[in-house]
């Protein structure tokens, strides 16, 4: 990772920051600090869209417009040259809708544009307030300001004349706006919402767009649920959200992480081709995100604005670099975010995981709340000695019941183990880089306060045994007490690496059985996810 | 730091008014899956709150009984929703206004969606006359 420039630096890349809005917006003196969006750069002058068919404006708050006809407003960084350049754009979520919270992004937006991307920051403070549910609709207004590049990118001779590159997209969304890049992201593939047609018939779509990646910053879930169900989504998805959390205090984006790219029973080998990473970060708030937003927290709670607005511009950057500009090597940083260390604030501590598009499950525990099993197609068997092993459907993170198993793992004596012997002939190990395994620990009693867990994994083919301590893959984390309510269980992404296999005599052709050998702490209770060949 | 309360409601009132354009579509779309007419009324269940909750992201889902409200408003003494279909009253009368953050764990605010008299009466209006003569939604919050 030497070679690597930290993705929180700013690039050499020139570039102009511009407001666009939809003029005349006669907003009266209690919302003058929305009167830049009256006055844009005359190249980036929008138009206005409807959509009352998803969401009514807080009648409290005296908008110069109705719901049938709200702007496209936001500031836009645009690199010099040429192009074309990807595009990012970032969305608010609730907030009092007399403080305007769209710029609290342009501190993402400036890093981006400096590396050449177009990074844009949207007005959708229209509807926020004591509202409830409007989560599609700032889905809606994500895509039509997606919508509006395009135009401009189609449109000659506009500054941004084929200076969009369409088929690079990040979509980026704080809180509810989180929770609407994933319904945006859904949305996008639709011809129709309901009785709501999206071909541009009716003003609204069509989208389509090629959206690269969704990133949601600490969101809510299922505010809004289709009527086909909670949004599954689409799109690579990237999750960023902090242990001192005080508004989304249950981690609710968990929840979409965990339905996005999951198993498909039926085909379990299959993969959408999309991956999935996640950052819990200790100590960060809800509202240090969005550098307007007065912090939640009291002084001290929580770590430093500077910190955690570090924290987004390293793992976002990295996230950027990865997906928008094709520097893969970023991707380190999603996979484990120990590859960040020399970028994090000091002292920082966090929580990841990273599931690959390339994956192939041992045990995935989706199969039912029955005794653990070898996930198919591989066979195999799993024993356990002094380890009571039970899958359950807990809310590891608090919030909404979950629908995602996993597996509790209780010990009460050192040498415990869960033995999974598997077939080598229906493991193809050999064909990926790393054995991955999610586990984190809880706060009960039979866990140390403030101690880090700790395991061996044993991995054996024929007479052949690598034994490698957990921890030397990554710390598993005492979690974090928080504001209020349960401490969140947040496993850890754990990736061996197959070449230490290879390195200690383990032949991956021949793998034929994985253990957790409780052998480093006497006690415990770890939740383990599930176990898969990736890359 | 203490989680957040739920918000008191101190009020409740159905109010029939003239559908939005967007309302009129809803219905229509509405009365295609449901297979049943259904009128051009949208009434507008106006929940009064002792304070309205503080706009953040986590917020209150509002149940009646163990029915989500799917979406709800805000206008100045607290927080409305709109119900196209009667028979949602028909099906909920008397039961009790609920809120939520994750629907597992309910805070019961101890007031009743009016009774099917209130709904019935509005609609009843509402079929003896024009819809024009409603109100409009934006008369009927303020």
């Amino acid at each position: 990772m030497t070679s690597l420039k930290n993705p929180a630096s700013a690039g050499e890349v020139q570039f102009d920051t511009f407001i666009y809005g939809a003029p005349p917006l006669a907003y009266p003196v209690s919302l003058s600090q929305y009167a830049i969006y009256n006055t844009p750069d005359p190249a980036y002058i929008t138009g206005r869209i409807n959509v009352s068919a998803f969401a009514n404006l807080g009648a409290s708050t005296p908008w110069p417009f109705s719901n049938t006809n709200v702007p496209l407003n936001g500031h836009v960084c645009v690199p010099h040259g040429r192009g074309p350049f990807p595009l990012a754009v970032f969305a608010h979520g609730n907030h009092n809708p007399f403080e305007n919270s769209t710029p609290g992004y342009l501190y993402l937006c400036r890093l981006l544009a400096s590396h050449g991307i177009i990074a844009a920051t949207i007005d959708v403070n229209f509807l926020n307030g004591s509202n409830f549910g409007e989560n599609d609709g700032r889905a809606i207004v994500h895509l039509e300001h997606l919508k509006q590049f395009r135009t401009w990118n189609n449109t000659a001779p506009h500054p941004l004349h084929g200076k969009v590159d369409l088929n690079r997209i990040l979509i980026v969304g704080h809180s509810r706006g989180g929770e609407a890049v994933g319904h945006a992201s859904f949305f996008n593939r639709l011809a129709s919402i309901g009785g709501v047609l999206l071909d541009g018939s009716a003003g609204l779509g069509p989208y389509r767009f090629g959206l690269s990646a969704v990133a949601a910053i600490a969101p809510t879930d299922r505010q809004f649920t289709p009527v086909s169900g909670p949004t599954v989504v689409p799109d690579s998805y990237y999750l960023i959200h902090g242990s001192q959390d005080s508004d989304v205090f249950t981690f609710e984006g968990y929840h979409t992480y965990e339905r996005a790219h999951g198993v498909d029973l039926a085909n379990p080998t299959v993969s959408d081709g999309k991956f999935r990473a996640m950052l819990w970060v200790h100590k960060a708030n809800h509202n240090q995100f969005n550098s307007i937003w007065a912090s939640e927290t009291p002084p001290g709670v929580a770590m430093p604005r500077a910190s955690q607005e570090e924290i987004a511009k390293v793992h976002l950057g990295a996230l950027a670099q990865a997906v928008l500009l094709d520097r893969a090597e970023y991707m380190d940083v999603l996979r484990d975010h120990g590859a960040a260390v020399a970028w994090d604030p000091a002292g920082a501590e966090f929580v990841s995981q990273y599931q690959d598009p390339e994956r192939f499950f041992i045990q995935h525990n989706q199969e039912g709340l029955t005794v653990p099993v070898v996930s198919l197609p591989v066979q195999g068997t799993v024993a356990t000695d002094n380890v009571v092993a039970t899958r359950q459907l807990t809310a590891l993170v608090g919030g909404a019941p979950t629908t995602t198993i996993t597996l509790r793992l209780v010990w009460s004596a050192l040498g415990s183990r869960l033995l999974l012997r598997v077939d080598p002939s229906t493991l193809p190990a050999q064909l990926y880089k790393p054995l991955v395994l999610r586990v984190g620990q809880s706060t009960e009693a039979n866990n140390a306060a403030n101690r880090d867990q700790d395991f061996t994994l044993e991995v054996s083919s024929g007479s052949r045994t690598a034994a490698i301590p957990a921890s030397s893959l990554h710390r598993l984390l005492y979690p974090d007490a928080p504001p209020f309510g349960p401490a969140k269980i947040v496993m850890q992404t754990l990736r061996l690496p197959i070449e230490r296999l290879v390195e200690c005599g383990v032949d991956p052709i021949d793998l034929r059985s994985i253990a957790l050998v409780f052998d480093r702490r006497a006690t415990g209770t770890v939740y383990a996810g599930d176990l898969q060949c990736s890359n | 730091m203490q989680p957040p309360k739920p918000p008191k409601i101190t009020a409740v009132e159905v109010i029939a008014a003239q559908p939005t354009e967007a309302d009129s579509a809803a219905i229509a779309h509405l009365s295609a899956e449901l297979n049943r007419s259904l009128p051009q009324v949208v009434n507008v269940v106006k929940v009064r709150l002792k304070a309205k909750p503080p706009a953040t992201s986590m917020g209150w889902a509002l149940y009646v009984n163990d029915v989500l409200i799917p979406k709800y408003w805000e206008y100045n003494d607290g927080i409305y929703f709109t119900v196209l279909d009667p028979q949602f009253f028909a099906e909920h009368k008397g039961k009790r206004l609920r809120f939520s953050q994750n629907g597992v764990d309910f805070y019961d605010s101890g007031v009743k969606l009016p009774a099917p008299a209130a709904a019935s009466k509005s609609k009843s209006k509402a079929a003896k006359s024009t819809t024009a003569r409603l109100p409009l939604q934006a008369d009927v919050l303020k």
